[in-house]
């Protein structure tokens, strides 16, 4: 990952010239062809960005057919429970009847569409893979600056580079834990919690009240453990920058700074539920296929996963109103934060047409701003006016949600390369050491402090080793 | 004549030019290329730096990658335990079975079985009230005196290796099965008539004639050991200390991008590799040095001994 960074930073030395001038060349290439478009400028992208163009007004005479590869096969099919595409492109339909929308699912995206991309033949819209920032103009159009969109949707640092916005985000999703409402209630559990130590004591309760297994760790899943990294940066310190700017430069991270927040207490609250007996009996051969029926039958209490999961564990079983989703339990200087980060975002092939451009341009503003699909898909609102929270986040009532900034320029990888030296890969398939946690707590050979340590270890060596300034 | 031998090379050329070449191309060159990493201190992609043996002093210097090996002693005992199991079932399926080819296929099937499949048969196999704890419950175990398969450090790692030999047992006794049927059967109808028990036909004509499967055996299963990887990666993805030599490379490797270190791992393993096969060597040279002859077993020593007495002195009375 970090070695991807350099190389795309080498890259970005040799093409930053022409990614500069970029929306200069789409500008005077559109006012060229502005006279086939029929009416003089609806189709000059160069004048209308995401901010500018207004529903309904833009571009109304435009009749063409763009094409969008899309992750979600499931949405593809008559028989998707929720809102398919083709209702969605209905409705899209009633304000511009002209457009005919194509939709391409595929079902290994995150590897296939990397594939389609470099191959140049993938349509007019897509859901942006994972390349670095800095390629991110040689493929797709730019919707404006990063300013502009600023006021207009969230998570708009997501997708930008140099200050461009090249991608809007399709829906958020927001870092919390997942619990069976019936399960809380049968142990007389009235207010969720929301420090480490209530959620101890509400465990606690669930195991002495309740058959359930209070907290589900999936430790055998793997992938399930790293998820807990995702909350120790917004999450535990209501800071946006902490994850990709000030972890690298921090001392002893894992430090414990005794006022209940930080990575600290969140591994913490892993390390105690284990210690006091509060999660399964044999976490080496847990289930996760199971485990999302066992929540919805309400024979597990919590599970720690982000927001994504919801719909999973509704889906798995008869109960899906018992399935409920509040905010990590931890408390930053009174407040409660959660990390909340975009998905897949949409991207506009910048080689298309200025037709298709602009058409592409209506159907992404229209999708992220009017549709509903971020409501209707259980998501973080993308239109930065919409308040409108899915009932999922009722429980987020006065958490503020923190969506981490990027890196500062020039040290795009030193996370990374502070990840790889240290070998703790946080928020990178560092599944084993929080593994680990859970096996120190089982056979009480290591104190949780002993194991802080030794992350606080390997950290600093890492600096070290690569010359970081710490904070002291 | 001379064209004769530059057409002969032609033909030999043209034939070995493909196999050589991929040979080269898919193992030779890139193990090369693996050497050289060993090397730098690199990720997949940036820049690389080039440390010398620093990444093998490093090897040595951390003791959680040294301990890895220690697993390997598990896989060993297994490794030991799977061969002789292997021997003495191929040997029962020598001498006359029951529905032979049944037994044969049943004790067979696992190998055919994709190693992630058994991963997957087995997690469920050792989970906490699954399969093994009912099975033992229906023959009179308490379910709660019985161990946590998975979980225990002190047994799970019997537990993975039971899985690999249950896995590799079948194949072992097919190679064994196939060296034994390839002795010329005269000789086994002879020892019958001289009166050898079954013990004496083993050791005395099957043992001889598939020494070198046993060899091949042996080294496959302790290089097989050194290098256990599925087992541990499906059934416990590493965790809770099953994390043998290969699974710890792996996660060097791809989980925190430390290419160079784990070529090193990679390099270094073969030597070990390399240096078990030579002290196996020396040992099985010193096992096998009287195998065959007839004075061999202490314990039939003193009897062969009067036996050829005997002969002798019916020689001496014919002549």
């Amino acid at each position: 990952m970090a070695a991807a960074a350099v190389a795309a930073s080498l890259v970005a030395c040799g093409s930053s010239p022409s990614a500069g001038t970029e929306p200069g060349t789409a500008g005077s290439e559109a006012s060229g062809n502005s006279g086939n478009a029929g009416n003089g400028g609806t189709a000059d992208t160069a004048d209308n960005n995401y901010t500018s163009v207004v529903l309904g007004e833009t571009g109304k005479d435009i009749k063409t057919k763009i094409k969008i590869l899309t992750h979600r096969t499931d949405m593809v099919g008559d028989d998707y429970s929720g809102k398919s595409w083709k209702d969605y492109v209905a409705e899209f339909n009633k304000i511009y009847p002209e457009i005919t929308v194509e939709f391409e699912a595929i079902t290994d995206y995150a590897e296939d569409s990397l594939l389609r991309l470099q191959g140049g033949d993938w349509g007019d819209i897509m859901m942006i893979p994972a390349i670095d920032a800095s390629e991110l103009s040689n493929y797709f159009m730019p919707y404006g600056t990063v300013d502009q969109m600023k006021s207009a949707i969230r998570f708009a640092t997501d997708k930008q580079y140099d200050g461009i916005c090249y991608g809007v985000p399709s829906t958020g999703n927001a870092q919390g834990v997942l619990y069976n409402k019936a399960v809380f209630e049968k142990a007389g559990i009235t207010t969720l919690p929301k420090t480490p130590e209530e959620f101890i004591n509400d465990l606690t309760l669930i195991k002495e009240k309740t058959d359930a297994i209070p907290l589900y760790t999936n430790y055998a899943a793997g992938w399930t453990m790293g998820a807990w990294d995702a909350y120790i940066a917004g999450t535990a310190t209501g800071d946006a920058t902490y994850m990709n700017q000030k972890l690298a430069h921090t001392a002893n991270p894992f430090a414990d700074p005794g006022d209940g927040s930080h990575a600290y207490n969140v591994y913490k609250v892993l390390y105690d539920a284990v210690a006091k007996g509060l999660i399964e009996d044999d976490y080496s051969t847990t289930d996760w296929e199971g485990s999302k029926g066992m929540l919805n039958r309400g024979e597990i209490g919590t599970m720690v996963l982000g927001s994504w999961a919801y719909s999973q564990m509704q889906a798995a079983g008869d109960k899906p109103e018992d399935i409920g989703y509040m905010s990590f339990p931890i408390t930053v200087n009174g407040k409660q934060y959660a990390t909340a980060g975009p998905d897949y975002a949409f991207g506009i092939n910048k080689d298309a047409s200025d037709e298709n451009r602009m058409a592409s341009l209506l159907f992404v503003k229209w999708m992220t701003n009017e549709s509903g699909y971020s409501y209707n898909e259980g998501g973080i609102p993308i239109n930065a006016e919409d308040d409108k929270y899915p009932d999922l986040y009722a429980a987020f009532d006065g958490v503020e949600y923190v969506s981490d900034e990027p890196a500062l320029a020039g040290e795009e990888d030193l996370k990374d390369t502070l990840n790889s030296d240290s070998e703790l890969s946080i928020n990178s398939g560092g599944d084993k050491k929080v593994q680990a946690i859970i096996e120190h707590a089982s056979n009480g050979d290591m104190t949780f402090d002993q194991i802080m340590d030794s992350w606080n270890k390997a950290w600093t060596e890492a600096q070290e080793l690569n010359g970081v300034d710490t904070d002291n | 004549m001379n064209k004769r031998k530059w057409k002969q090379a032609q033909v030999i050329l043209t034939f070995l030019i493909i196999p050589v070449g991929l040979l080269i191309l898919f193992t030779y060159y890139p193990f090369g290329k693996m050497v050289q990493f060993s090397f730098y201190n690199m990720k997949y992609i940036g820049p690389r730096k080039f440390v010398g043996f620093k990444n093998y002093i490093q090897i040595f210097k951390r003791e959680d990658i040294l301990r890895t090996l220690l697993l390997s002693l598990y896989y060993m005992a297994g490794a030991v335990i799977q061969v002789f199991l292997a021997l003495y079932l191929a040997t029962i399926f020598c001498f006359k079975v029951k529905a032979e080819n049944f037994w044969k296929g049943f004790i067979f099937f696992p190998y055919l079985i994709n190693g992630i499949a058994i991963g997957f048969i087995f997690k469920f196999f050792y989970t906490r009230g699954f399969v093994l704890d009912t099975v033992l419950q229906a023959i009179g175990f308490n379910p709660n005196d019985l161990p946590y398969w998975l979980k225990d450090q002190s047994i799970n790692n019997w537990s993975l290796v039971y899985s690999s030999v249950w896995r590799y047992l079948g194949s072992t006794m097919v190679l064994f099965l196939g060296a034994m049927m390839s002795v010329d059967s005269t000789l086994y109808e002879a020892a019958s008539i001289d009166g050898a028990n079954k013990w004496q036909t083993f050791w005395h004509i099957i043992l001889p004639s598939i020494k070198t499967i046993v060899t091949l055996n042996v080294i496959l299963a302790i290089t097989g050991s050194l290098s256990a990887f599925e087992p541990p990666f499906v059934i416990t993805s590493g965790a809770n200390g099953t994390g043998t030599f290969f699974v710890v490379m792996n996660d060097i490797a791809h989980t925190s991008q430390k290419v160079g270190l784990a070529s090193a791992m990679a390099v270094f393993l073969l030597v070990i590799i390399f240096i078990a096969k030579f002290i196996q060597d020396a040992i099985f040279r010193f096992l096998f040095r009287n195998a065959g002859t007839d004075i061999d077993d202490r314990e039939f020593k003193k009897q062969r001994k009067r036996e050829e007495k005997a002969r002798m002195q019916m020689h001496r009375g014919g002549r």
